[in-house]
């Protein structure tokens, strides 16, 4: 009579469910905070693997593979030249407003590739350097000028969005430009045949509108956390922008590169907004040819592009 | 550096302790923290401007809790919240509540708290406290200083006595209370000529002390919380500790892992209690005694019950039997909603694990039928030979932190203090107590017979303000009522409880909060606001649920202009004119009556419930010594306190020099009754139809009577031939007393208690030896019969279960079968198609006013909800979190909450908590609290729709059955 | 050398909150912020259970390895505190978390949400112990006056422990043992490995996988 059989819970211990393996636990909580439901969220320990050595690996492997991939180039080609030499003649290519959307967005991208850059691998290489305190103050900035330039950044990429998408409408010449790279390879100056931008830029006009949105997306729901999703979702959200950055952040240093070091003449066209028209010929032949066209048409006064009407 | 906060060791129980060992070979290596952050190079500074601490973290220094550097004082203190009756440690610094520790050493508690007390340090910051008296002038307030608030107050209920007479002032007193203060509320409405004086008790648990009191003779908790470890079977029924009563949890379920003890929840509800349970019996609302005689059906049927246990200790079985047998499995399944099958595993569960323990609460009590109910719940363990048995027992787990002190103590319509009830020796006990002449205290009153009638019970008293004069049995219906701590959100039928406050020409409320009363717009003048301190801020006794009595030390002076209890009611008595009567044998202290003077008056003088041995000098000897008391026994092994139980759980008998020890288990036969035994009380007479009351071979341990006797008086004393161990001063005493019939002083009013002492001195119980009774006669229902709510789903079965005739009572009209038949024979059922029921929730209390003020509290519960069971809700397209409209079927009435979809509520019903007010139909009160005391949480009050439904014995209210609808908002 | 954990035993909690007003109360927490929150699974359903939730200070924290700043450190006894000078409000702790404890001021601010703050086992914060400062940071500092959480202290069942995690998993076992089945502890394993995975009722039996 005193000691009875072990007595369970109403149900057995296995049909509590609480006592079943289980990845994930989400329960109730009285306070009004959903976020506080979850009781046990085993997947913060994978999100930390990524945020502290994932996120790291791939930022720095793109960033540093696609500096390496440049210097081989740039000692295995070097500038690619004018072919022609430069003409001395001008012909416009990108007007004011072009060329505030450009740099509008690019200046914004840099400061925040750079002070996300910061918050990324500011731990291993900074603290070591600077110091605790210092750093944290080196991080505060960074994420207040990461959170601010997130604005003209948007803003900018509207702009450039509207000024560019029309000509960066995919085409049959992208194809041969794809085929032939471009003619970077080539070293006798070859160009395949393109318009006002030639299938690489239009690559990157894309990687730059889909990524730049994606990151503006997901970088807006990080700054305004569990606005719209859980814990789950600030996760996956927190990995796709720091993916997507590093991906922009290749592909934009192999931009840069073809801009300033990478190509003679290239920079001016977002430096002055003119190019050289021998530059033009070789590598937007059917673009000049458009220009030179309306040129004429318009009683021999230089012409501005459309859009920047 | 390390600042100590604390002073002296901490104290801790055994797992801190051993805890803390560990922790001390972790201490020193803290320091090594410390050289990890200087290489870190930290300093604040130039981080201050990018860095800056969020506002919300950052406090003023001195505004922060601790101070370091400063003395420490330690006080001890009970929680305000519930009868549990936890300790609470405060350390105090400058005069301010700094710092709460856990009360290791208390047998209670051992440390432990609810959510409630884990917070109440915050009652004295008292953000949202009434701090200063208040006038209502015009719908504004007005601050007044307490002289003119009590002459003002003073004079018009002076006046309103000349002219109405002293009954039309209701005198609504406390279970927050000390016992001091209980005891003195009652004696200033008895000074003032009334018996119109009543608390909470009438709300919670009258039905309880009545039904229980009528069984075996005292209306207690029979064990106590610690003793169910002992259990090895736990029913709880009509109650719900986890939320409650939290720290009597871990006795239980100590009990249930020690002893591997089945534990049964029967309740609609399946509560957080039921959570824990081996076997959870989901019923309907208001089917206790069909329940509780199907588990006594298949005992009597199988022969289960003992024997011999009822043929010493128990009166009219038979009768019982033979309502039983009308309860078979299917007619228990036809009515309750439970299953045979599980009716039997109950009934067979707590049959073969005994001694088992039967845990009630509201669910029980607050019925049309609750004295019924607890009969039928005592009936149940006289069957099984449960009480008077260590870890057996009705534990009946009493509401507020002094409800069974302030019951004890009389604060109420029926009785003196001690249960001497109204008649006329129990005022000529009072009078001689009081040194004051019997004739003077009756002039006080309206007539002799006034003074011996029931007074109007709390549950009615507006209807006593609206009701037609020739209605109320008394020379004038209220005018004035004057409420010290009681909410006004906590009796049902707020609706005519609105009409009647409108009616009143003056109302007090002395609280700590403004209270619900003061939120409604009905009254624009005549009503004041006192401030009146909490328990924290005053000293005096409380008595737990278990009947032990604990000494709460002052922690702080009452903060603001607030005053405490004591003082407030003499402020009154001396502008009444009546201060020097009084206090004839209080200390007063400027003007604050001494509380141990008035423990000591108590101790004089409640000898019929053994409240003589707790002076104040031992009580606060135990609070001293609180370590040395046994954690499951509760007596204390070693030092001064030695062979106690803690905190004097009453009866302790006579002079507190006998050191009578208290009793830990009422009715415990097995013991001395120097030792804490005891046998059932003789209180209704030796003999009913030429039957014996009184035991067959069962007494107390040691006892020189071998059998059953009756209560002691001086007469058979000498039949006994024991008068001769009376001391001579005794004898003097007595015959004062007896005047010319000496020999009819009994133990209950010889004020010398030789009686009392040479009975113990024989071994035997000054109250008699009796059997407990199956039967009760002068109770409406002797065997508990059941009765449909009035209210009730099912109107089929209201013809077969009728309710008791209308009738009247505490000088009122009580409807009940005409009503309920009008009920059911209209188409309210399909209007309302809903059951309601009510019920607590862990983080407040009560109305709530004071833990809705709490921030610590209130954040947890932000919105009043009515939970609803999915399938109900899908149908009516209700989504969990939308607001519902939940409409009652009286007046109209209906409150708009937020839905809380979910299963723990049965299809069909509906439950609120009941501590929300500040909302009326929708719309806010917030702008009607005095600017800063309304409390952070407001919401709809759950008794804005409950309905008309008493009690016939006590007029307790049914909160747990009505019928309501639910419409989306 | 003691090593500071949590055990909250589900067969024990009540769902009563005393730990959470405890902490409100030792530490005087603001509205909004919850070092400590219950969970209820399964509500109002058999097999409900609560369990009480806070920092676990856990072995190899993931909050730690995630913070851009490097603001956390465990002292010796295995409490993981951190640096509200240093923190900025990133939020990264709280992803990654098992147990949801870091809180913040605001929870939606463009930048920073505010220093975060979390359960700190009572034992304050880096600055100078029971100093003024390290109240205002962190709240009080019981381990240094050789006192234990109070959140466990008062807990209500004795459900939620808060000490020397070898005595923590000795009580348990001895519960389990008792009770005759040992499930309950959740979270033990998830915050601090599977060292006890061998007894058989210890907290870190069965059914605790993935907690
Ligand atoms: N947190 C908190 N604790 C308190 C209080 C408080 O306000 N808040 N108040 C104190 C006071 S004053 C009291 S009296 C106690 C009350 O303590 P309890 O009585 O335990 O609390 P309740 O929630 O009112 O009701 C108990 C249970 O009765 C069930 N019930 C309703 N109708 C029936 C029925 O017909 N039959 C059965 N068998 N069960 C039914 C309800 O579902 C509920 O679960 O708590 C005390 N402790
Ligand atoms: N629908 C429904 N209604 C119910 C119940 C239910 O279950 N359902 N339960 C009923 C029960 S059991 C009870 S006991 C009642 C409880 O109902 P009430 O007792 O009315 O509720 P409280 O709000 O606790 O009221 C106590 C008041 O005392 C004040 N107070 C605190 N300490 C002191 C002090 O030291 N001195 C003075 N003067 N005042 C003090 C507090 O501020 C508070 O206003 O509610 C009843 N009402
Ligand atoms: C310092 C850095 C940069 C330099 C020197 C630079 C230079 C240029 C130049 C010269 C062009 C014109 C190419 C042409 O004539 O067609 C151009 C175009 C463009 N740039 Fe940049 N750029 C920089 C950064 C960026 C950044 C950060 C972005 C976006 C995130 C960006 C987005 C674009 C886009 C979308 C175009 C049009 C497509 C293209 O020509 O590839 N640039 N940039
Ligand atoms: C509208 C645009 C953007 C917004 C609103 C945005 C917002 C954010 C936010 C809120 C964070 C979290 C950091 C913190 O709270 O401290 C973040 C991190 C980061 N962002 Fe952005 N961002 C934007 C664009 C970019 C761009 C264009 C890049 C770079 C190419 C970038 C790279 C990063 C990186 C590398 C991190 C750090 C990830 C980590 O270390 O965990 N972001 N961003
Ligand atoms: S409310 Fe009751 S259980 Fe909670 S701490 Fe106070 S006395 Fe203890
Ligand atoms: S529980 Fe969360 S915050 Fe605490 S140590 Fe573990 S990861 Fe860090
Ligand atoms: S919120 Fe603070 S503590 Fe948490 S990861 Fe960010 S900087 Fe570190
Ligand atoms: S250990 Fe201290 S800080 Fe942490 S939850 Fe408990 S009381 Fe709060
Ligand atoms: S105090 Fe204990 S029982 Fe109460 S909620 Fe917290 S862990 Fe659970
Ligand atoms: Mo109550």
């Amino acid at each position: 009579q005193l000691y009875q059989n072990p007595v369970n819970p109403p149900t057995t211990k296995e049909q509590v469910p609480l006592y079943q393996p289980q990845e994930k636990l989400v329960g109730t909580v009285s306070i009004p905070d959903e976020k506080l439901s979850v009781l046990v969220q085993p997947e913060g320990r994978e999100w930390r693997e990524f945020r502290s050595y994932w996120l790291r690996v791939v930022a720095g492997t793109l960033a540093l593979g696609m500096l390496a991939l440049l210097t081989l180039f740039y000692l295995f080609r070097g500038t690619i030249p004018i072919s022609k030499g430069r003409s001395g003649r001008w012909v416009p290519r990108f007007g004011g407003f072009d060329r505030f959307a450009h740099w509008t967005t690019a200046v914004s991208f840099l400061i925040l590739a750079i002070t996300g850059l910061i918050i990324t691998f500011g731990r291993p290489l900074l603290i070591p350097l600077i110091g605790h305190e210092a750093f944290t103050s080196t991080a505060y900035a960074s994420t207040f000028l990461h959170n601010f330039f997130a604005i003209p950044f948007t803003l900018g990429l509207i702009l450039i969005f509207v000024a560019w998408v029309r000509d960066n409408l995919p085409e049959k010449a992208d194809l041969v430009w794809l085929r032939t790279l471009g003619g970077v390879l080539n070293k006798a100056g070859e160009h395949p045949e393109a318009g006002r931008f030639n299938a690489g830029q239009k690559l990157i006009f894309w990687a730059v509108v889909f990524g730049g949105f994606a990151l503006a997306v997901s970088g807006v729901l990080l700054m305004l956390p569990f606005s719209v999703t859980g814990i789950g979702g600030m996760q996956i959200l927190h990995v796709l922008h720091g993916l997507i950055a590093s991906l922009m952040i290749a592909v934009i240093i192999a931009h840069i590169y073809i801009g300033t070091i990478g190509m003679e003449g290239a920079f001016d066209a977002m430096g002055r907004g003119v190019v050289d028209e021998n530059w033009a010929k070789e590598h937007h032949s059917r673009w000049y040819e458009e220009q030179v066209l309306a040129m004429r048409a318009n009683d021999g006064r230089p012409m501005h592009h459309r859009a920047a009407e | 550096m390390l600042v100590k906060r604390s002073t002296g060791k901490p104290a801790r129980g055994s797992l801190a302790r051993s805890l803390a060992s560990g922790l001390a070979a972790g201490l020193g290596a803290t320091v090594d923290r410390r050289g990890f952050l200087k290489t870190s190079g930290l300093a604040a500074g130039g981080m201050a401007a990018l860095s800056a601490l969020p506002a919300t973290m950052i406090r003023k220094a001195e505004a922060g809790p601790m101070v370091p550097n400063v003395e420490v004082v330690t006080r001890k203190n009970v929680c305000t919240h519930c009868s549990v009756g936890c300790t609470v440690i405060a350390e105090v610094q400058n005069g301010v509540w700094t710092g709460q520790e856990p009360g290791w050493e208390s047998p209670i508690s051992q440390g432990a708290h609810c959510a409630k007390g884990a917070s109440v340090r915050e009652l004295t910051k008292g953000e949202r406290r009434l701090k200063y008296p208040l006038k209502l002038v015009d719908g504004q307030w007005q601050r007044i200083s307490w002289d003119q608030a009590v002459e003002e107050i003073g004079n018009q209920l002076l006046e309103i006595r000349q002219q109405s007479g002293p009954d039309a002032v209701f005198w609504l007193g406390s279970a927050k209370f000390t016992n001091e203060a209980s005891y003195l509320f009652r004696k200033l409405a008895a000074f003032w000529g009334t018996n119109n004086v009543d608390h909470q008790a009438r709300i919670c648990h009258s039905t309880t002390v009545a039904g229980v009191a009528n069984t075996w003779g005292y209306g207690a908790m029979t064990n106590s919380y610690n003793d169910i470890q002992n259990a090895k079977a736990l029913l709880f029924i009509g109650g719900n500790p986890a939320e409650a009563h939290p720290v009597s949890m871990p006795h239980a379920l100590r009990g249930k892992e020690r002893n591997r003890a089945p534990y049964i929840v029967i309740d609609p509800r399946f509560t957080r209690t039921a959570a824990h349970a081996t076997e959870y019996v989901r019923i309907r609302p208001g089917t206790d005694i069909p329940m509780t005689w199907g588990i006594l059906w298949h005992i009597f049927e199988n022969g289960w019950e003992d024997k011999e246990y009822i043929r010493q200790r128990v009166y009219g079985m038979d009768e019982v039997r033979a309502e039983v047998k009308k309860w078979d499995p299917a007619t228990v399944e036809r009515v309750t909603g439970v299953p045979g099958e599980q009716v039997k595993r109950v009934a067979e569960l707590i049959s073969k694990n005994r001694p088992s323990t039967v845990i009630w609460c509201m669910g029980i009590t607050q019925k049309t039928t609750g004295t019924a109910n607890v009969r039928a719940l005592s009936i149940l363990q006289l069957a099984l030979g449960n009480i008077g048995v260590a870890g057996g027992g009705a534990n009946i787990y009493r509401g507020h932190c002094n409800v069974q002190g302030a019951t004890d103590m009389g604060l109420d319509v029926s009785t003196l203090p001690s249960y001497y009830g109204l008649a006329e020796g129990a005022w000529k006990h009072f009078s001689r107590v009081w040194d004051v002449d019997y004739d003077w205290m009756k002039a006080r009153f309206a007539s002799k017979d006034l003074m011996e009638a029931k007074g109007i019970p709390t549950t009615r008293w507006f209807d006593a303000v609206i009701y037609k004069p020739e209605d109320i049995e008394q020379p004038s219906p209220l005018k004035a009522m004057f409420v010290m701590g009681h909410g006004g959100n906590t009796v049902t039928r707020m609706p005519e409880m609105l009409k009647g406050l409108e009616k009143l020409s003056l109302l007090v409320v002395a609280d700590p909060h403004p209270t619900t009363f003061a939120s409604f717009q009905q009254r624009r003048n005549g009503t004041y606001l006192l401030p009146a301190c909490t328990s924290f801020e005053t000293d005096g006794s409380r008595t737990c649920s278990n009947r032990s009595l604990q000494w709460g030390e002052k922690v702080v002076e009452p903060i603001f202009e607030s005053k405490d209890d004591y003082t407030i009611m003499y402020l009154m008595a001396r502008k009444f004119g009546f201060a020097d009567e009084m206090f004839k044998h209080i200390t007063v202290e400027n003007t604050r009556p001494v509380p141990e003077d008035i423990l000591r008056e108590i101790n004089r003088s409640c000898l019929s419930t053994g409240y003589t041995g707790q002076s104040p000098e031992r009580l606060k000897m135990h609070m001293k010594h609180q370590a040395d008391f046994d954690k499951i026994t509760m007596r204390a092994s070693d030092g001064p306190c030695k062979g106690d139980y803690y905190g004097l759980p009453w009866p302790s008998w006579g002079h507190p020099e006998l050191r009578h020890p208290g009793c830990g288990v009422l009715y415990d036969t097995s013991k001395h009754v120097m030792d804490g035994g005891g046998v059932f009380r003789a209180r209704f007479g030796v003999e009913r139809n030429g039957v014996s009351l009184l035991a067959d071979d069962s007494y107390s341990q040691g006892s020189e009577i071998q059998d059953g006797y009756p209560e002691f008086t001086m007469a058979m004393l000498k039949k006994l031939g024991w008068d001769k161990d009376l001391t001579p001063e005794e004898l003097n005493v007595i015959q004062a007393i007896g005047g010319d019939k000496p020999d009819e002083v009994s133990w209950q009013t010889d004020l010398s208690m030789g009686i009392i002492r040479v009975a113990l001195k024989h071994g035997c119980v000054p109250h008699g030896n009796a059997k407990a009774r199956a039967v009760a006669w002068n109770l409406p229902d002797p065997v508990p019969v059941h009765r449909e709510p009035i209210y009730s789903p099912r109107p089929d079965l209201v013809k077969e279960y009728p309710a008791i005739p209308d009738r009247r009572d505490f000088r009122l009209p009580q409807l009940a079968r005409s009503l309920q038949s009008k009920i059911a024979e209209s188409d309210l059922r399909q209007r309302f198609p809903f059951i309601l029921t009510s019920g607590r929730l862990v983080e407040y209390e009560g109305g709530g006013e004071e833990t809705r003020s709490n921030p610590w509290l209130a954040e947890l519960q932000q919105s009043m909800f009515a939970e609803i069971n999915p399938k109900d809700a899908e149908r009516l397209g209700i989504r969990n979190g939308a607001m519902i409209w939940v409409y009652g079927p009286e007046n109209d009435a209906k409150a708009k909450v937020m839905a809380q979809v979910t299963e723990r509520i049965g299809v069909g019903t509906v439950f609120m908590p009941f501590h929300f007010s500040g909302y009326w139909q929708g719309e806010s009160l917030r702008g009607n609290y005095p600017p800063g005391t309304d409390p952070i949480v407001l919401g709809e009050a759950a008794n804005s729709v409950t309905t008309y439904g008493y009690d016939p014995v006590t007029f307790m209210q049914e909160t747990k059955v009505t019928l309501c609808r639910v419409e989306p908002a | 050398m003691a090593r500071m954990k949590f055990l909250c035993d589900a067969e024990r909690c009540i769902e009563c909150n005393a730990c959470v007003t405890a902490c409100k109360n030792e530490h005087e927490i603001p509205w909004g912020m919850n070092r400590r929150r219950l969970i209820t699974l399964n509500d109002g359903v058999p097999g409900e259970r609560s369990i009480s939730m806070a920092c676990m200070h856990c072995n190899d924290p993931p909050c730690a390895g995630v913070c851009p700043v490097d603001c956390f450190y465990q002292t010796a006894d295995g409490v993981v505190l951190h640096n509200k000078d240093l923190c900025i409000g990133c939020g990264y702790c709280f992803y990654a978390c098992p147990f949801g404890a870091p809180q913040y001021p605001q929870t939606t601010n463009f930048g920073s949400r505010g220093k975060m703050d979390k359960c700190t086992f009572c034992a304050g914060g880096p600055e100078v112990d029971n100093t003024p400062e390290e109240y205002q940071k962190y709240g009080s500092n019981r381990l240094a006056e050789g006192k234990l959480p109070l959140c466990a202290e008062m807990c209500s069942t004795r459900a939620l422990m808060g000490g020397d995690g070898d005595v923590l998993a000795d009580i348990y076992q001895e519960r389990s043992l008792r009770r005759g089945y040992g499930s309950g502890a959740y979270g033990w394993t998830t915050a601090y490995g599977n060292a006890d995975k061998g007894r058989a009722f210890g907290p870190g039996a069965s059914g605790s996988k993935g907690s």
